[in-house]
């Protein structure tokens, strides 16, 4: 019993990486670049949600659209600011300037909101779930909804709208997509948009689990593993991968942890990772190359 | 009518690619653009379509005109939507990873949505072959079908003029002639037509006018039957040599003959 309520708290968690991970290779699909910058994302996006919701406060279901949008704009003014006069050259220059940023957000993260933690509590409808000996707490319970509703709203729109197929375009290759009058610069802010919009999402879910600080960053790291578990370039990685981090950590924090492996739960998503690098390179679900000999 | 006026252009500051390349491109007419490997074709194409930033290159000097409208400074999809020029990237520009029919409505997003369905009837009209490719990725058809599919794809955005790269690069003979058949078409109905090639032979049959760029710039141009007979356009791109003079004296004559084209 005790296995069963651990493996669903995992699960549960494992949503919510699942959504952050979805957010990291949207924008390596597009745009071909890791964002390292992703802690920081998470921590911007859910700070924009607590001045709405608790210094100004804006009713939930307001404040939570609005603080997401602006998350959006977000992402999109660093796509314009720092990805877009990139454009043209190897992708890798990319990945490293999100290290450069990552830098610069958290140090005005600190600048302008110390490193204090905030208290971090939305108000929802109580949905403590008892399921006999099974006890999941009310905010856990609301994350791997909400984590698991915006999972499938992008996945709806990337794959059920025009605009969705020509994200995928625009993915596959720039120069193709330009050829047939695709306006790729703004696909590209699109996708930064919507991947910040992912990344805030789940930033505002984990911060409702304890509180929020500018220390929140290091949640980014956990986004590695789950990404490359799961194949850099596939969004079922992505949710797959999420799952396999939450469980994995979640059953190690009830079972190893106690023999004394205090903080061990922080590093066993690598030890996965490794394994399942060892098996599979691409990843789990990392895409087949279509080959043409 | 797309012409272009002494246009020099450079890739990142330094790397000069054409020099001064002036011509026209009628309307209604087929046009041909010859010219060896790195001779600046692409470039040339890359220049018309407002591709160049994208490969850190800059138009230095020079103009691109539609009708009279300097198309310098627009964007590659200003360009496909308002003014109706679709350029068809060499080696087959398809999505490997989409379907055919993907493919199909990926390349009509500068269009409104209610055109999607006619376009597509009419390409599968054109090319019945790809109805029943409709739901295969198009990283598997073969060469001659992707390039079937890039065509398709240009005609979805609805072109008034087509600016083709190398369709004929890797096909076989017979699936080229079909090809060129079909651009002839095209043209019957009135799209205009730029084809960038080597396949000088079946290029000059289909077209009106040909230039030859040589070093980025045009060395040589005229109608196209003209070119066809020319003695030194026989020589380097048919490879039918004059038959006499043929020893000794030919690396001297080529490079005479490079320098006076």
């Amino acid at each position: 019993m005790d296995f069963l309520q651990f493996f669903c708290s995992g699960i549960l968690s494992g949503l919510v990486y699942g959504l952050l991970g979805l957010g990291l290779v949207l924008i390596f699909r597009a745009s071909e670049a890791f964002n390292f910058a992703v802690g920081e994302f998470l921590v911007v996006g859910a700070f924009l949600f607590f001045i709405l919701y608790f210094s100004w406060n804006v009713p939930f279901l307001i404040a939570f659209p609005i603080g997401l949008g602006a998350a959006g704009v977000f992402g999109a003014v660093v796509e314009t600011s720092v990805i877009k006069p990139l454009m043209g050259r190897p992708h890798l220059s990319m990945t490293i300037i999100t290290l450069g940023l990552a830098n610069i957000l958290s140090g005005g993260l600190q600048a302008t909101a110390g490193s204090n933690p905030y208290n971090f509590s939305i108000s929802l409808p109580d949905l403590t779930l008892e399921l006999g000996l099974l006890i999941f707490p009310s905010a856990k319970v609301w994350a791997g909804i909400i984590s698991l509703a915006f999972f499938c709203v992008v996945l709806l729109f990337l794959y059920r709208t025009r605009w969705g197929l020509v994200i995928q375009a625009t993915s596959e290759s720039q120069p193709k997509a330009l050829c047939f009058g695709i306006n790729a610069q703004l696909v590209l802010l699109l996708v930064w948009a919507i991947a910040a919009i992912c990344i805030s999402a789940s930033g505002i879910v984990i911060a409702n689990l304890g509180a929020l600080s500018t220390q929140s960053t290091v949640v980014g790291l956990r986004a590695i593993p789950v990404v490359l578990i799961g194949g850099l370039d596939s969004i079922a990685g992505a949710l797959v991968g999420g799952l396999i981090v939450g469980v994995v950590e979640s059953l190690t924090g009830a079972y190893i942890e106690p023999f004394g492996l205090i903080g061990f739960k922080e590093v066993v998503p690598y030890f996965v990772l490794l394994i399942a690098l060892f098996i599979r390179p691409y990843g789990l679900f990392g895409r087949v190359r279509i080959e043409r000999v | 009518m797309l012409s272009l006026e002494n246009l020099r252009v450079v890739y990142q500051e330094v790397i000069s690619v054409l020099h001064g390349v002036s011509l026209k491109v009628p309307d209604g007419k087929i046009t041909v653009l010859l010219g060896a490997n790195g001779a600046g074709k692409t470039t040339l194409l890359r220049t018309i379509f407002g591709l160049l930033p994208v490969y850190d290159g800059k138009i230095i000097e020079g103009n691109v005109l539609l009708d009279g409208t300097s198309l310098n400074r627009f964007h590659s999809s200003t360009i496909v939507h308002k003014y109706r020029i679709t350029y068809v990237m060499e080696e087959r520009p398809v999505f490997w990873y989409l379907t055919v029919d993907q493919n199909l409505r990926a390349a009509a997003f500068s269009r409104p949505n209610k055109e999607i369905p006619g376009g597509m009837d009419r390409v599968l009209k054109i090319f019945p072959k790809l109805n029943s490719l409709r739901h295969t990725k198009a990283g598997y058809l073969s060469g001659g079908e992707q390039q079937m599919l890039t065509i398709g794809m240009a005609l979805m955005t609805k072109p008034k003029i087509l600016l083709l790269d190398e369709p004929s690069l890797g096909l076989a003979p017979l699936v080229v002639r079909e090809l060129f058949g079909i651009i002839r078409n095209l043209n019957e109905e009135g799209l205009t037509v730029f084809l960038v090639e080597q396949n000088a032979h079946a290029a000059l049959s289909v077209a009106s006018t040909g230039y030859v760029i040589e070093g980025g710039r045009i060395v040589l141009d005229g109608p196209a039957q003209e070119l066809i007979h020319n003695k030194d356009v026989r020589e380097f791109y048919l490879g039918a040599a004059g038959g006499d003079q043929q020893r000794f004296r030919d690396a001297k004559r080529y490079k005479r003959r490079k320098r006076w084209l």
